[in-house]
């Protein structure tokens, strides 16, 4: 019987097609769609499958460790402890979220915008950590609440503790947790991890991290787990050791209790810094732990700068240190002699303006310039140099560039030009200028760092090195100091004749059985009168007082210090720096050759 | 009774497609309900229950089959009747469950009147219908809608939107059928798409959000597109050849929600992949085919009309719940008929067939 001419009477045109192309086209479709989900993307699928059953969660490696160049700790992990949440696994997110400000104590609407910022970052089986570092008390009653809350979970991780925290936060910095930003550039990372911010925890991230492991586990819907392995091991960090002595550094950070500045100890042959303070420190532990926003704000006003790394990121006029290098210049131009003296009547005139000497000095020759460090020698001399010159050997004799540190934002200072001059003020040089940086002031800026390499390339042989913090780091390629040995022997001998001179300035860093040399310097905030220069620092309100610089060095045997203090509006280098100096000479060739022999 | 004769003319092919459909069914709950882990032993009872039920809707089968559907013509309005008060008593007295006044308790059996309303409007519509000579105007396509609106918007308050528009769709492929004046039908196709996003303000919010959902599921992974996903994940992962009886990982191991109702088509995608699926749905198109048959073969129009609606109640659950398990639909609780576990579907079920067998096996029995 032949479907359409049957014996119904009741077929209209359409109805019955109607009903066959309804049942074909039901065919077609689903089994296309079923040909497309199971054969076509059927590997995807799978795929997906598995990893419903199977969730990786990641084993935390332990950072690599900071220890000093005697092997003494100085940063290392310990446990603490996060609240996740996986949230496939939770039934109800928003009354769980409610649940864990109660416990936390930390406002509703904060849990839930944390929860909200994290949750495109970790996958629905993985676990999203919405409050690091819980307390003992918080952590209790999670542990005892959280099994009546599907989904919520406890998370162990190392975190970082610093054990000398003020003392060294400026060369360690620190981690805290990874932001946005860091999160999407760098897939290793996961929300909740900590990642270094500041200091070598910063620019060595790579070498500390190590990599994390991960283990497998299989779980029913429900989160139960019904088998685990693991699938990588996880590799802990490298540990560091630091070409820091532990014992200096606490030495000079103690020296400048009280001040803000910088102290750093340069092993003269090596280029590696054995210490290097930045006064006022700040407990890097507490950015660990998560800064309060009232804290960062208190840190970042504080009028001292805490967090400012003053070695490398602060910049300051010289002073009288730049006349080693007008020295050394003067020393290796043919048209100079040692011995050519200038009359000092305590000023030099230029065109129709008077720059003072901070005192007459008579006929003063280069010797006597340097150990008693007479500007109006060095007017005269900058004013026959010229800008060009000097600028050109102070860059080649290091400063106004980076030293290239391992340390993050470090600063190059300045050391003017009249390109430079021109573009930033839209001015010519004049011969004034000349006379500024002749003597270190003006436009001139060094960093404590760059003073101790140049010292440092004065007493070994003329090396610029790369400053290095970590412990038998190779030297490549050391820059070139532009200097004759016969420069940088007459301005060695000098600066020991500052220490040990009669009329030197820097004749508190005299110790017997140690070659001390140094130069001190004073770098004007503002210009100040004389009288207001050397003996009456406490009458000059703080802020107004000069910065005091002492650049020496040290050596007994085969150890070479190079050692910069710089002491903000302490006065004059030799008062305020020079203390400093000579209780790091103390610290050395006392103390540690008490210790070591 | 019957007549020895009427034995004969029974449709044994539509039976012998039917317990392959109902022994599939049991089959996947058996491993749908039966957990390797966890605590799920609860649910081992379903398919013993589904088996009982299958006896029972049987029997309800035999004596649908039993009388002479045209009986049905002047019974139709009791029926009918009968379905509207349980539909407003259901309103009063109704049992609630998951948040949805759907049952009604009679001490000693519950049910969904919502399923009586589909055989009441089936038998109302076909009654109505088989009255007015095609095509239909507008008149009595509004008055023939009616029928299935007054009960559907019972049932929609319930709310069980999935039931409504089931009822709905039922009489407008019947309407359809029977063939509708050109004017009229593309009047409708003007207005109809207008009226949809007037209907937007009816839902409720997880219905809202439901449609959003489809039309975007990745928004929601873990809400309402949670489902969907895990759904087309069982699926997919069964591959070609499928994971094996019992072998469902995503289903064994609970990630599959409601997969002993309305995804149960989803537990046997999965283990018994594109193959075992394909000849589902193969069988699934014979059924309607055979009922499209029926349909053709009836000697009134009336009983033809009877076969028609059937085929278009089968359909639009097959095309629904199957499109919602694959994905190319919104989630709408609609049961897959024979596959997914549901006492009172089945019996419905059952008894619409016992409708079509009713008509099919009388179609030799009178002249013109």
């Amino acid at each position: 019987m032949s479907l359409f001419k049957g014996n119904s009477h009741f077929h209209e045109r359409f109805g019955p097609y109607f009903l066959l192309f309804l049942i074909v086209s039901l065919f077609c479709v689903f089994s296309i769609r079923l040909w497309y989900l199971q054969v076509y993307r059927g590997e995807y699928f799978s795929q997906k499958a598995q990893d419903n059953l199977q969730r990786r969660q990641p084993i935390y490696a332990p950072r690599g460790l900071f220890l000093d160049r005697n092997g003494e700790l100085l940063a290392v992990n310990e446990p603490s402890y996060s609240l996740a949440l996986i949230r496939e696994d939770c039934p109800d997110i928003p009354s769980t979220l409610d649940q864990i400000s109660k416990w936390t104590g930390i406002p509703s609407e904060e849990i839930h915008g944390e929860f909200q910022r994290g949750r495109s970052m970790v996958r629905s089986f993985e676990n999203q950590i919405i409050v690091s570092n819980l307390t003992f008390d918080t952590l209790t009653r999670v542990e005892t609440e959280a099994p009546h809350w599907p989904g919520v979970k406890v998370v162990v991780q190392p975190r970082r503790k610093y054990l000398q925290g003020e003392i060294l936060s400026h060369v360690l910095g620190y981690v805290a947790r990874a932001n946005e930003e860091e999160l999407k550039a760098d897939p290793d990372l996961r929300l909740g991890d900590n990642v270094g911010k500041q200091g070598l925890e910063f620019t060595l991230e790579r070498i500390l991290r190590g990599s994390r492991g991960l283990r497998r586990m299989e779980v029913d819907a429900s989160g139960r787990v019904l088998h685990q392995e693991v699938l990588v091991k996880p590799q802990s960090g490298q540990n560091v050791q630091l070409s820091i002595d532990l014992g200096m550094q606490s030495k000079a950070y103690e020296l400048m209790q009280g001040r803000s500045g910088s102290v750093v100890v340069l092993e003269a042959d090596t280029g590696q810094i054995l210490a290097m303070v930045s006064a006022p420190g700040y407990d890097n532990n507490k950015f660990v732990f998560g800064l309060s926003h009232a804290r960062w704000q208190e840190l970042l006003n504080n009028p001292h700068h805490p967090l400012q790394n003053r070695s490398i990121q602060s910049t300051y006029p010289p002073g009288s240190v730049f006349k080693l290098v007008m020295a050394g210049m003067a020393h290796m131009d043919p048209d100079i002699r040692e011995s050519d003296r200038v009359f000092c009547p305590g000023s030099f005139r230029l065109g129709n303006r008077v720059f003072r000497c901070w005192k007459g000095h008579g006929w003063v020759d280069m010797t006597k310039s340097l150990v008693e460090s007479c500007d109006v020698y060095y007017y005269q001399l900058g004013d026959r140099l010229g800008v060009d010159r000097i600028s050109e050997f102070a860059i080649k004799s290091g400063f106004g560039r980076l030293t290239g540190i391992d340390l993050p934002h470090e600063r190059a200072g300045l050391i003017p030009t009249r390109e430079w001059k021109r573009q930033r003020f839209n001015e010519g040089w004049r011969g004034g200028d000349n006379l500024n940086l002749s003597i270190g002031q003006g436009f001139t800026l060094v960093t404590p760092l760059q003073t101790a390499r140049f010292v440092a390339a004065l007493i070994n042989d003329g090396h610029l090195y790369k400053p290095s913090l970590l412990l038998g780091e190779d030297q490549v390629d050391p820059l070139p100091l532009p200097w004759s040995k016969a420069a940088r022997d007459f301005v060695y001998q000098t600066m020991i004749e500052t220490v040990e001179g009669e009329r030197g300035t820097a004749r508190r860093l005299r110790k017997p059985g140690v070659v001390v040399g140094g130069k001190t310097g004073t770098a004007q905030v503002v210009r100040l009168l004389p009288e207001h220069m050397e003996d009456d620092v406490e009458a000059v309100e703080y802020w107004l007082r000069h910065h005091g610089w002492m650049a020496g060095f040290a050596h007994a045997g085969d150890q070479k210090y190079a050692i910069v203090a710089l002491v903000e509006h302490g006065g004059s280098g030799s008062a305020a720096a020079g203390p400093v100096v000579r209780g790091m000479i103390d610290y050395i060739f006392d103390e540690t050759q008490e210790k070591g022999q | 009774m019957i007549d020895r004769q009427l034995f004969l003319y029974i449709n044994w092919p539509m039976l012998a497609v039917i317990f392959l459909l109902f022994s599939a069914g049991v089959l996947n709950l058996y491993s749908a309900s039966a957990f390797r882990v966890g605590d799920g032993t609860a649910l081992t009872s379903f398919y013993n229950r589904q088996i009982i039920w299958g006896g029972i809707s049987l029997t309800a089968m035999i004596v649908v089959m039993a009388f002479d559907y045209r009986h049905l013509k002047t019974g139709s309005w009791t029926v009918y009747g009968l379905s509207l008060v349980f539909l407003v008593a259901v309103i009063f007295w109704g049992k609630s469950i998951y948040g949805a006044q759907r049952w009604l308790d009679l001490g000693f059996f519950s049910f969904q009147p919502s399923e009586v309303a589909k055989i009441g409007v089936l038998l109302m519509a076909a009654a109505f219908l088989a009255k007015i000579a095609p095509p239909l105007g507008l008149k009595d396509l509004l008055k023939t809608l009616l029928v299935a609106l007054v009960p559907a918007f019972l049932i929609a308050r319930q709310p069980d939107l999935g039931s409504a528009l089931l009822l709905v769709f039922l009489v407008a492929g019947m309407v359809i059928y029977h063939g509708i004046r050109k004017n009229v039908f593309k009047g409708l196709v003007v207005t109809v798409p207008l009226l949809l996003p007037a209907g937007w303000f009816f839902l409720k919010d997880y219905q809202k959000t439901r449609l959003l959902t489809f039309l975007n599921p990745g928004q929601d992974p873990l809400g309402s597109g949670y489902h969907v996903i895990q759904s087309q994940i069982a699926i997919g992962s069964g591959g070609f050849w499928g994971k094996g009886f019992m072998e469902g990982t995503q289903s064994q191991l609970r990630f599959l929600p409601e997969k002993h109702t309305d995804f149960a088509f989803s537990v046997f995608g999965e283990e018994w992949g594109f193959f075992g699926a394909i000849i589902l749905l193969f069988l699934f198109c014979l059924f309607l085919y055979q009922i499209f048959i029926c349909s053709r073969e009836a000697k009134d129009r009336f009983g033809s009309l009877l076969c028609v609606g059937v085929f278009f109640y089968f359909f639009w659950q097959i095309l629904i719940n199957m499109g919602m398990v694959l994905g190319l639909m919104p989630v709408v609780g609609i049961p897959l008929p024979f596959i997914s576990y549901g006492g009172t579907s089945l019996l419905v079920n059952f008894i619409m067939i016992g409708l079509v067998l009713n008509v099919s096996m009388r179609r030799f029995m009178f002249k013109g």
